[in-house]
């Protein structure tokens, strides 16, 4: 069945239970393409965090007719920039090309995501790289800290990061890696996005002839399951330049009617150079280089997740301004922060509608979260329903509270909530 | 497309791509000035400067000048490199105006005192975060060592020191002299209206005084050599390789890109089959920076501490076996193709073509179309790419080790 919609989205839904969705961009002359699959962190076996990943690297090595090396070499002469990896909820493939490349492209997926080796003397350097990357991340304060804050948020598998665990990663066998290609790389539930220039019917067609006899389904994700109650967790590392701080705290999930409201109120706190951390924190005080909040979603679950980078000395009130702040936010916001707010987001989005690279992303996000991909004259629409009360509404219900803080560098904090 | 231009009475050029297709303007000013055209005493002052110029001035307060960016949606920023320092921003069509005439006003900002005081501590957290930063770290120290006392060997940031030292009245004069309109250029790509912005750039700089503003262009004398910095605040270690390049000026850049693309890609590369695909280091890759009359290859890789010098001589190893037997022509394909798809990805939008189109009339007094660009990548052949392996100088290179190290070979 094919379902159009106004603007230039499309989407299709094949038997076996991939979701298609496209967006012409007229004038483009790359499209950019997305294969997105529910199997992620969330979904890995306890013992094995860091499969997602491990996978991912090892479907790469060898697949179809082609060996690593040559499947390297044909994704290269194509010209692709290449995306993808595994994230929390999900692993994705796919990149940006010339549009005339893209059948051949979808060809070389289609053997990577069906019919990858899975080379057994591989394994090893898969794990090694694995390894790597978690011994990396102690070199890269900030992303170490969002690990951290998304543990310290969530109970349960949210609470995971891609990158595995030393333990999960040792333990991971050949035989994990095909019984976890047979049992999560499923076309019900999975999304293939593409956006830019393409014919969609063409499209439909050759991903049906490529990814037609596919058939199951991943197992189902788990619930989000946020802590009760907010805690504080502090990471001591001696040598940091910096503190790293990062506040989390919930919000509503994105399929909620209070949705917008909620995301306007983060985009009051946090959408330009005008609005108020940057303001409060960097510009009249000179706090730090870098402070935002930004809104997070799972499916079926949304949080607000906020950043400080500070000099030791400085630290303990960039915490307390940051919370100040976040806090402050029930007692209102102004019409004229609403105004700027909502052209910030209007204009951003029409300026991401230039790039394919961004509007897949978009698109195959939007289908994954709430099932469907909303059109620029929807969201439009609901932006410019947002006013200060509504916005007043949703946060005398949904005050920020129950902060979830972690902070690593050399001094630990106290959270004056 | 339309490739408008135009030089004001006090030599502001303004130059445009125009493209009536595109939902969006960009615009931004390219001032020819960097970390090389400052002194050791007032290291850090371009960038400083940067984020000074976005204080404002008697028009602008600081709030103000903040809040506009927003209220007109603005997609916006700047960046100082060794050697421009650029602010830009795009907008849809129908807030051009606004936009222009706020960078516009904000290119003579007031340099107020007790905005000075308050953004050097922002500057000295920018300087923190960077620290906390190896890989950045590293090719900054790297730069310094391989050039020496030569203008690129300074670092952007400066340090906590010169930064500490630095006074309003210092970059006042540093100011004046390299803000001359007859250094700067205003760029538009996108759905831009041309008459309306020349008309409004006129008047926006009419009170703009032309300067005598050389930039002295010194063939930099490499300092070949390898050095270890030991530190235990990385947990990593961190490498960094580095030698002579091609300046922005020479026509063989496109083929210097290429080659450098086949040896160090991040993926498909002969680093990446030498040193990531199995497992030896963390990340590798080699790419070629062109610069103002002069240019380097730099190379990184970061690994386990105990296989640093594993990690090295794999690196020069794969640099030698390149430029003896030289790449394929299934390698230097891929990479042509790589890279035209990067830059056809890189110009969707107005603001990515800016950045293009700025830096090709920055250095060379010249635009080039995107498909130009695209068409002079692909032209490039296996015996191009091979003739710049051939020249690339191995045995005048550096090689930096920064981590838990304590020495290189």
């Amino acid at each position: 069945m094919s379902d159009p919609t106004v603007s230039n989205l499309t989407t299709h839904t094949l038997d076996n239970g991939l979701t298609l969705v496209g967006e012409v961009i007229p004038h483009a002359r790359a499209a950019a393409f997305q294969f997105l699959l529910p199997a992620g962190a969330v979904t890995e076996p306890g013992g094995k965090l860091g499969l997602s990943s491990m996978l991912e690297n090892m479907v790469y090595r060898g697949a179809g007719a082609l060996d690593s090396h040559e499947l390297s070499d044909a994704l290269d002469s194509l010209g692709l920039q290449r995306g993808g990896g595994a994230d929390l909820e999900t692993t994705s493939f796919g990149g940006s090309l010339l549009a005339e490349d893209l059948p051949e492209a979808l060809s070389l997926y289609a053997d990577i995501l069906l019919r990858p080796h899975l080379p057994e003397d591989q394994l090893a350097s898969a794990r090694t790289i694995a390894l790597h990357r978690l011994e990396a991340l102690e070199d890269n304060p900030s992303q170490k800290l969002f690990v951290h804050l998304q543990d310290a948020y969530f109970a349960g598998p949210h609470g995971r990061s891609s990158l595995g665990t030393p333990e999960g990663i040792e333990a991971v066998t050949a035989v994990d890696l095909r019984a976890d290609h047979a049992e999560r790389y499923k076309p019900a539930g999975a999304i293939f996005g593409v956006a830019g220039r393409f014919d969609f019917d063409a499209v439909v067609a050759k991903v049906k002839d490529l990814f037609g006899e596919w058939t199951g389904g991943a197992p189902a994700l788990p619930v989000p399951m946020p802590r009760a109650e907010g805690q504080y967790l502090h990471l001591p590392k001696e040598t940091a330049s910096q503190e790293q701080i990062g506040v989390a705290y919930p919000q509503v999930a994105p399929d909620d009617p209070a949705y917008y409201n909620a995301t306007m109120a983060v985009q009051v706190l946090s959408s330009g150079m005008g609005s108020r951390l940057f303001m409060e924190v960097r510009e009249k005080r000179g706090l730090v280089y870098s402070v935002f909040a930004s809104n997070r979603a799972v499916r079926g679950a949304g949080l607000v997740l906020a950043y400080a980078g500070t000099t030791p000395e400085r630290s303990q009130e960039t915490l307390d301004v940051l919370i100040g702040e976040l806090k402050r936010l029930v007692e209102g916001v102004t019409e004229e922060e609403v105004e700027r707010a909502r052209v910030g987001l209007l204009s951003s989005l029409v300026m991401q509608g230039e790039s394919t690279g961004a509007r897949v992303g978009s698109i195959c996000r939007d289908q994954f979260l709430r099932g469907r991909v909303r059109t620029l004259d929807e969201i439009r629409a609901e932006v410019e329903r947002v006013t200060p009360e509504s916005i007043q509404a949703y946060l005398e219900a949904h005050p920020p509270k129950e902060f979830t803080v972690v902070t690593l560098g050399p001094t630990a904090l106290e959270v004056r909530a | 497309m339309n490739y408008p231009r135009t030089t004001l009475d006090n030599g502001l050029e303004i130059i445009g791509e125009q493209n009536p297709d595109a939902k969006s303007v960009a615009l931004g000013f390219f001032v020819r000035t960097g970390s090389r055209d400052e002194t050791p005493a007032i290291a850090g002052v371009s960038h400083f400067l940067e984020h000074m110029v976005f204080k404002g001035n008697a028009d602008w307060t600081p709030d103000k000048v903040n809040l506009e960016f927003d209220r007109i949606g603005a997609k916006y920023n700047a960046q100082t490199s060794d050697e421009a320092t650029v602010y830009y921003g795009a907008v849809l069509p129908e807030r051009q105006e606004r936009l222009l005439g706020l960078f516009g006003s904000l290119m003579r900002p007031s340099l107020r005192s007790d905005d000075f005081d308050t953004e050097k501590k922002v500057i000295l957290e920018e300087i923190a975060l960077y620290l906390d930063n190896p890989g950045f770290t590293l090719i900054d120290k790297a730069q310094e060592w391989f050039f020496g006392e030569h203008p690129l060997g300074q670092s952007v940031l400066g340090t906590d020191q010169s930064i500490t030292d630095l006074t309003r009245d210092q970059m006042m004069e540093y100011f004046t002299l390299r803000y001359a309109p007859n250094n700067i250029k205003l760029v538009l790509t996108g759905a831009f209206d041309w008459d309306a912005a020349v008309r409004q750039a006129e008047t926006l700089t009419r009170d703009w005084e032309p300067q005598r503003t050389p930039r002295v262009l010194t063939e930099p004398e490499p300092r070949p050599a390898v050095r270890v910095e030991k530190t235990d605040k990385y947990n990593r270690a961190h490498l960094c390789w580095m030698t002579a390049g091609l300046a922005e000026q020479d026509p063989g850049r496109y083929a210097a890109d290429v080659a450098a693309y086949a040896v160090g890609a991040r993926r498909g590369s002969r680093l990446y089959w030498a040193l990531t695909e199995p497992g030896i280091a963390d990340s590798a890759w080699f790419d070629h920076w062109s610069k103002d009359g002069g240019g380097i290859y730099v190379g990184y890789a970061s690994c386990d501490p105990t296989r640093s010098q594993e990690v090295a001589d794999l690196l020069r190893e794969a640099l030698q076996t390149a430029k003896a037997d030289g790449l394929t022509e299934a390698e230097v394909n891929g990479s042509r193709r790589k890279i035209a798809a990067g830059r056809t990805l890189h110009g969707e939008t107005p603001l990515g073509r800016l950045m293009s189109v700025g830096s090709d009339w920055l250095y060379r007094h010249e635009v080039n179309s995107l498909d130009e660009e695209i068409e002079r990548t692909l032209a490039v052949t296996v015996e191009d790419a091979n003739d710049a392996l051939a020249a690339l100088k191995t045995d005048a290179a550096l090689l930096a080790g920064l981590g838990p190290i304590e020495a290189l070979r």
